[in-house]
């Protein structure tokens, strides 16, 4: 019972349950016929904008063929009832299944694109199927529609035009919403946070980005298919409008209006503007020109919608408590709670692409739970075991070119495991290209890349990290709406946790371990002060929990002491096993951390050795000193 | 057959001026304008008002000052409501900002003018004139005239003046150029007035061959969004190439079939070619950043 006063009590949930209350209780006593229609037309919306909550609002995919997705369940419906005669039980999952086999055609090669590539794509789609709808005359009745389409009747009840279509049309958008709420909050929500606030970063903690967009394309298009096929039934009629711009830039005003990413932002967005013409009879036909003006005003005022604006009112007038912050895990112990046990599955791991084998996987498994979670600084035994001690990473005659520039020339190293290498080189001397390199941002145009037995060179990032490969960024690459915590947590997703939960506790572990200040792991990364933010940074990279570490000068912008401590978390980790790649101008830093230090200029390794022989070396101190280190 | 060259070079040069407007604001801001259609619309649908009110029959130069005067003031407020407040944001929100002011404008059209296609006169009232033995439409030699005058304006507005050089330093690194004193607000206002005034021209310009309505804003905002994407995202000489070449396939495809499908057409040539080079045909002028 507290449990779900708690539940009620957090966010706007309260209200929110108490307006749809108050709106059930007025249309049941109070509505007319005409407004009780107009409650299932917002029904039907909401089902379509839940959809495009999914891939415009999680995915920050702006899809802009939800509206096609709409009509062509809408014609898919129609048609067959009107040509086959098929009854509504089954014409309403055709028009479910008919863009959502349009989604999986186009969205492997759609999503491929850049984002204003990707709309115009999306819209390409809509102009290609509406031509198609208008120029079949013979079948779909061309530019005028197609009428006398049956009502609803489901398993013979009749559901006509009142009350029980309302309940129908709420009950799926609830569930449609619920299950939009289930993914915004579960391990999909923290990874799609991840890629909507930066794609590049999302591939390198060794998520699938397009696996992950694509599945939310399909889920938006079933939505909307659904949503079509409800509307041709009580509509009673399929018409080309249903397939043309205006109903796409009405869900995204929706959407907008309503509160971007939210389910809940759905329902209100859609029962908000089918009601407004109603509203802004005075304006007549100009009420258009009012959506547009909300639309805009929604994006400049409100971008988290209305729900965005009551959650921040009652974040201001009435402060929830502070988030209970989880338990530390450490890697490999058992999770406290039977029923995760089975879903836990910590022994995940993709191997690359025709690589014989799993040893990560085996070693993972042969990592027993022994520490009990209230001992979260106890270092687990082999937790960065490498497969072999030697040459965990080699690198032969690497070549990269942007144009007339040749960013990596003829480069030859290698790093085994548990080794700290540190990397200097004048700014442009090739070094973050060495890592996005390696990483798999880049593709190199000549060389091999070995990592762990295997060529990595040219594959995709995501698959290079969940081989045991992690990068952090120069440019931090914290997403800015999560929290610490998050942010480290969706290091887990890929590999390890199946579940959100489990990845947080796990992700407060490293937390802990990076020395991150408890107050500070619950706050949004976009207040954080900069030397926490590395901490976080370091903490998500350690998190992963590979045998090879790239970090892009983790120690910038940061005082003697906090470098103090960046160094300790480093040389531990390398302790337990864990081979380090580290970038870094600060020479006095690397050369207390590092077992061996990599000097580049214009492209080519200067000098490969321990720290000791770099001021004695005379190409690095001409290169690198500007003169003889006296 | 010199005709149909001829009327091929009209339409290319009308969508060249499209895709320019186009792309000038898409480098300013680094995101997509999409209420540009409905200015195009606009423009077209202001000369046919505006020459239905004239007591007497007034030629299509004489209204191009004047449709260029008033879509260069809308350029303005466009730039100032829709980009201004979300200049710190993703460039998504001007996306769809800029829907909602495409939405409002062609609503807005549609109050004023009903829903019924006008046209709008020729630029000069000859009709046609005699060209190596054949006859040539007037209204297209001079559509290529004006069209080749402002691209050529625009050009030398931009690389040979003080403003120009201002503009395109705004355009190219908002920061620095801000740090070097340049009034980039101002620099982005004057691009988007700019770019209105070209697709209000084009506008005008497209009007007589074709009938205006409110609605074709779309059909308009595609093609400029296609040419872009055909001469490499990002990149001017592209744009006014990549107009020239859905011209060339219109008018080419328009005489086996019928003009929807030639449209449907383009579409799927455009998703082939975004399917085999996901970063259009001759790569992005405008590098990713990571």
């Amino acid at each position: 019972m507290t449990d779900f006063l708690r539940w009620l009590a957090t966010g706007i949930r309260l209200p929110l349950l108490l307006g749809a209350c108050a709106l059930a209780l007025w249309a049941a006593g109070a509505a007319s016929p005409y407004q009780v229609r107009l409650l299932a037309v917002a029904g039907i919306h909401a089902i379509a904008v839940a959809g495009l909550q999914l891939v415009f609002g999680l995915a920050g995919a702006l899809s802009l063929a939800q509206g096609t997705f709409f009509g062509v369940g809408a014609y898919a419906a129609g048609l067959l009832a009107v040509h086959a005669g098929w009854p509504v039980e089954a014409t309403v999952p055709a028009a479910v299944l008919a863009p959502t086999l349009l989604a999986l055609l186009v969205g492997g090669p759609v999503l491929r694109l850049e984002s204003h590539y990707f709309s115009l794509a999306t819209l390409g789609v809509g102009q290609v199927v509406l031509l198609a709808v208008i120029l079949g005359q013979e079948v779909t009745g061309g530019a005028n529609g197609l009428p006398g389409v049956r009502g609803l009747v489901l398993f013979g009840w009749n559901c006509g035009r009142g009350w029980p279509l309302v309940l129908v049309v709420w009950s799926a958008a609830a569930t449609v919403m619920m299950g939009v709420a289930l993914i915004a909050r579960g391990r999909s929500g923290l990874a799609l946070a991840q890629l909507r606030a930066d794609p590049m970063m999302a591939r390198c903690l060794g998520l699938d980005v397009g696996a992950l967009r694509l599945s939310m394309l399909v889920a938006s298009a079933a939505c909307a298919g659904l949503a079509g096929g409800l509307a041709v039934h009580s509509l009673r009629v399929v018409s080309p409008e249903t397939l043309e711009f205006p109903l796409m830039v009405g869900f995204l005003t929706m959407a907008m209006v309503g509160g971007r990413g939210r389910a809940s932002g759905a329902a209100v967005g859609a029962l908000l503007l089918i009601h407004l013409p109603e509203w802004l009879r005075g304006f007549e036909r100009a009420y258009l020109v009012v959506y547009g003006a909300m639309l805009l005003v929604a994006i400049v005022v409100a971008p988290e919608g209305l729900i965005g604006l009551a959650e921040q009112i009652r974040r201001r007038w009435w402060p929830e408590p502070p988030v209970r912050l989880p338990v530390a895990l450490a890697p490999g112990a058992d999770a406290p709670l039977s029923w995760f046990r089975k879903r836990e599955g910590s022994g995940e791991s993709t191997p690359l692409a025709g690589a014989g084998g799993s040893p990560r996987a085996k070693r993972q498994d042969s990592r027993q739970g022994t520490l009990s979670p209230d001992t979260p600084y106890q270092r687990p035994a082999g937790l960065w075991k490498p497969i072999n001690k030697e040459d965990l990473l080699v690198i032969t005659k690497l070549r990269k070119q942007f144009g007339g520039v040749v960013a990596v020339d003829g480069v030859s190293f290698s790093v085994a495991a548990g080794e700290i290498v540190g990397v200097i080189g004048a700014n442009g001397s090739g070094k973050t290209t060495l890592v996005n390199l390696i990483s798999g941002v880049e593709r190199p145009d000549r060389g091999s890349i070995r990592f762990a037995g295997r060529e990595i060179a040219g594959a995709e990032p995501f698959r290079i990290a969940r081989a045991g490969l992690t990068r952090s960024f120069q440019s931090g690459g914290l997403p800015d709406g999560l929290t610490a915590l998050e942010a480290v947590a969706v290091a887990r997703l890929a590999g390890h946790e199946r579940n959100r939960r489990l990845a947080e506790r796990r992700a407060r572990w490293f937390l802990d371990r990076a020395a991150v200040p408890p107050d500070q792991i619950g706050r949004r990364c976009d207040i954080l002060p900069p030397p926490v933010r590395r901490r976080v940074e370091l903490a998500r990279a350690l998190a992963r929990g590979g045998t090879l570490l790239l970090l892009d000068e983790p120690a910038a912008g940061l005082g003697v002491d906090d470098r103090q401590e960046v160094a300790t978390v480093l040389r531990q980790a390398a302790a337990d096993g864990l081979a380090i790649l580290v970038i870094e101008h600060d020479l006095d830093f690397l050369a207390a951390l590092a077992d061996r230090i990599l000097c580049f200029e214009r492209g080519h390794l200067i000098f490969d050795g321990p720290p000791a022989g770099l001021k004695a070396d005379a190409a690095v101190t001409a290169a690198y000193f500007g003169g003889p280190v006296t | 057959m010199v005709q149909l060259l001829v009327n091929a070079l009209a339409l290319g040069a009308a969508y060249a001026l499209v895709a320019l407007g186009f792309v000038l604001v898409l480098n300013a801001i680094g995101a997509v304008n999409f209420a540009h259609g409905e200015l195009v619309m606009a423009g077209g649908l202001l000369a046919a008002i505006a020459a239905a009110a004239a007591p007497v029959p007034v030629p299509g130069v004489l209204l191009l000052p004047l449709v260029v005067a008033v879509m260069a003031v809308l350029g303005v407020a466009i730039g100032a409501i829709g980009y201004l407040p979300l200049r710190r944001r993703p460039p998504a929100a001007v996306f769809i900002s800029t829907i909602a002011i495409g939405g409002m404008v062609q609503n807005t059209a549609l109050l004023a003018a009903g829903p019924e296609p006008r046209t709008a006169p020729p630029l000069l009232p000859a009709a046609a004139v005699e060209l190596g033995g054949m006859p040539v439409s007037v209204q297209s030699l001079a559509i290529i005239a004006v069209a080749a005058l402002l691209i050529g304006g625009q050009y030398s507005l931009f690389h040979y003046t003080r403003l120009g050089r201002r503009l395109r330093a705004a355009a190219e690194d908002p920061d620095m150029a801000r740090a070097c004193g340049i009034p980039v607000t101002i620099m982005v206002l004057i691009t988007f007035s700019a770019g209105a005034a070209l697709a209000g021209a084009a506008g005008l310009l497209l009007a007589n061959r074709f009938f205006v309505s409110p609605g074709d804003g779309a059909v308009y905002i595609l093609k400029a969004y296609i040419a872009i994407t055909l001469g490499g995202w990002g990149s001017i000489p592209g744009a006014v190439a990549g107009a020239f070449i859905i011209a060339g396939f219109e008018t080419v495809v328009s005489l086996w079939i019928s003009t929807p499908l030639a449209l449907g057409l383009l579409y799927l040539a455009v998703l082939a070619i975004l399917i085999v080079r996901p970063s259009g045909l001759f790569g992005e002028a405008a590098g990713r950043r990571l």
